[in-house]
């Protein structure tokens, strides 16, 4: 069974990438010219191996899951079980957040050592062909290799986030001759911070879609996927979410992202659920005419 | 893992690619020698039945394509004395119970089965074949479990509703090793827990 390859997400997904691997470039080499970046990218470096190794503790931690055994959740392990054996990847560990907002996330650095989490308040409110939706979904996002690629994407980021709250700190006190470049240095980072927040906020709507595919074809079923989409957003609104801290590294691996506030399109790192449901009715359509 | 398949995941599409990819039957046939050294070497007899599991797809087009595999069987049925039967478990899982005192004939069923299958291009569904054995004296049962995405195969010996003998599980791996072709990853040996603690996978 194979669908019509999503060739405008493919090209977006590629342009995206392209653009960020430009303004990359063009940052080292603006930056090469002003200052020692030597020392810069050596600590962010150590920072962002850091946070890529212990990415999934900290995710874990931080919604306070914990790791469940397969005599705790057997379905769960069993339904996380079979789809891996469709999607022709390692077990993962399983994860259940005690936590009444539906949500689930997959975190770890590689498709073999990876967690998927699933809330209480999700096993509550999905039946079982829509939990499978979300697994797969978040499945997909490993098999993607999801967490890689976006540390990798957000890593001279980073670096030039800090450059621009670090230089406004310390930078414009000191009146050396290398004050001139400081700034420059500053302007640089700032304006390739702007633009590179940008296009990682569009390359990770662009991995939803593509995990939002994944899943689907996973289990062979997509409108399950749209409708638990739908009923998860729904609830999402309701749910009080004081309890929910910020974290919006992490936000980009949940199934539904966790708003604070108003967001705009531009800045959120997942499409909107409508249009989300809407590709996987055109999956489900694709699907019924062959 | 080669470059292709990394740069297709770093695009975002490894996901989608590896779960439509068509079954591999190519080794399914190793276990129609297999079962003579199980009883030979292990004393575990074939309990005379084996199984297909495959997820089903949502749509009008895949259920015909169930229907024909099931013609396909019933024709069998009179020809070789294989019989044959459906089965949904508790996770909505799909399988094709086949009963034979002949080994071989299993294996060509579930071949049969597989192959109708990837002719109607739902190849990409079948999860897995079972095949069951029991000790001939201690009340003990093992599998084989045939991937098709793999495209290997796996021991499984469950005790219980969720433990499994892993000791049993290498010592099966060393012994058929080379006779079968054995996943080697154990992170891929996945268990097929039966829904009651004294059934068949497929049960």
């Amino acid at each position: 069974m194979e669908w019509n390859p999503d060739w405008g997400l493919r090209g977006r997904m590629v342009l995206t990438m392209f653009l960020l691997v430009v303004l990359y470039v063009v940052f080292i080499a603006a930056l090469s010219q002003y200052m020692g970046l030597f020392g810069v990218v050596l600590i962010m470096g150590l920072f962002s191996l850091g946070q890529f190794f212990f990415s999934d503790r900290l995710a874990l931690y931080s919604m306070g899951a914990t790791r469940v055994d397969e005599g705790e959740y057997p379905t769960l392990h069993a339904t996380v079980g079979r789809l891996c054996q469709q999607a022709d990847l390692p077990k993962p560990d399983v994860a259940v957040a005690d936590t009444r907002t539906p949500n689930a996330f997959a975190a770890g650095r590689s498709r073999s050592a990876s967690t998927v989490c699933v809330t209480t308040g999700l096993l509550d409110t999905l039946d079982e062909a829509e939990l499978e939706g979300v697994l797969a979904h978040e499945l997909a996002h490993v098999k993607n290799r999801d967490v890689m690629v976006m540390t990798i994407a957000s890593f001279l980021s980073t670096i030039a986030f800090m450059i621009v709250r670090w230089g406004w700190l310390f930078g414009g006190n000191r009146n050396r001759q290398g004050g001139g470049g400081i700034v420059v240095a500053i302007l640089v980072s700032l304006v390739v911070w702007i633009v590179s927040f940008l296009l990682i906020r569009a390359l990770s709507r662009y991995r939803e879609y593509a995990a939002d595919r994944g899943g689907a074809a996973i289990t062979g079923n997509p409108t399950a996927l749209a409708s638990a989409l739908r009923s998860i957003s729904g609830r999402m609104d309701r749910v009080p979410q004081e309890d929910l801290r910020e974290q919006s590294e992490m936000n980009a691996f949940f199934v539904i992202p966790i708003r604070s506030g108003f967001v705009g399109r531009v800045f959120s790192t997942h499409p909107p659920t409508e249009k989300r449901v809407e590709r996987l009715r055109e999956m489900a359509a694709e699907m019924e005419r062959r | 893992m080669g470059l292709f398949d990394s740069l297709r995941s770093a695009l975002g599409f490894g996901a989608e690619a590896d779960a439509t990819r068509a079954a591999d039957p190519e080794d399914l046939f190793g276990m129609s020698t297999a079962y003579l050294t199980m009883e030979a070497d292990l004393e575990f007899a074939p309990v005379a039945a084996a199984a297909l599991c495959f997820s089903s797809v949502d749509s009008t087009d895949f259920a015909g394509a169930v229907d024909e595999v099931e013609e396909i069987l019933r024709a069998g049925e009179e020809d070789t004395g294989t019989a044959f039967r459906r089965h949904e478990d508790d996770h909505g899982y799909h399988w094709v119970v086949l009963e034979d005192d002949d080994p071989e004939d299993l294996v060509t069923s579930i071949h049969f089965a597989a192959d109708t299958f990837v002719e109607r291009g739902y190849g990409s569904r079948i999860l897995a074949a079972v095949f069951g054995f029991e000790h001939v004296r201690e009340d003990r049962r093992a599998y084989w479990i045939y991937s098709f995405r793999r495209g290997a195969y796996y021991p499984f010996a469950p005790t219980g509703r969720h433990d499994r003998d892993t000791r049993l599980e290498f010592k099966l791996q060393s012994v058929l090793d080379g006779e079968l072709d054995v996943e080697d990853d154990e992170g891929y040996w996945y268990p097929l827990w039966p829904d009651r603690p004294d059934g068949h996978p497929w049960e």
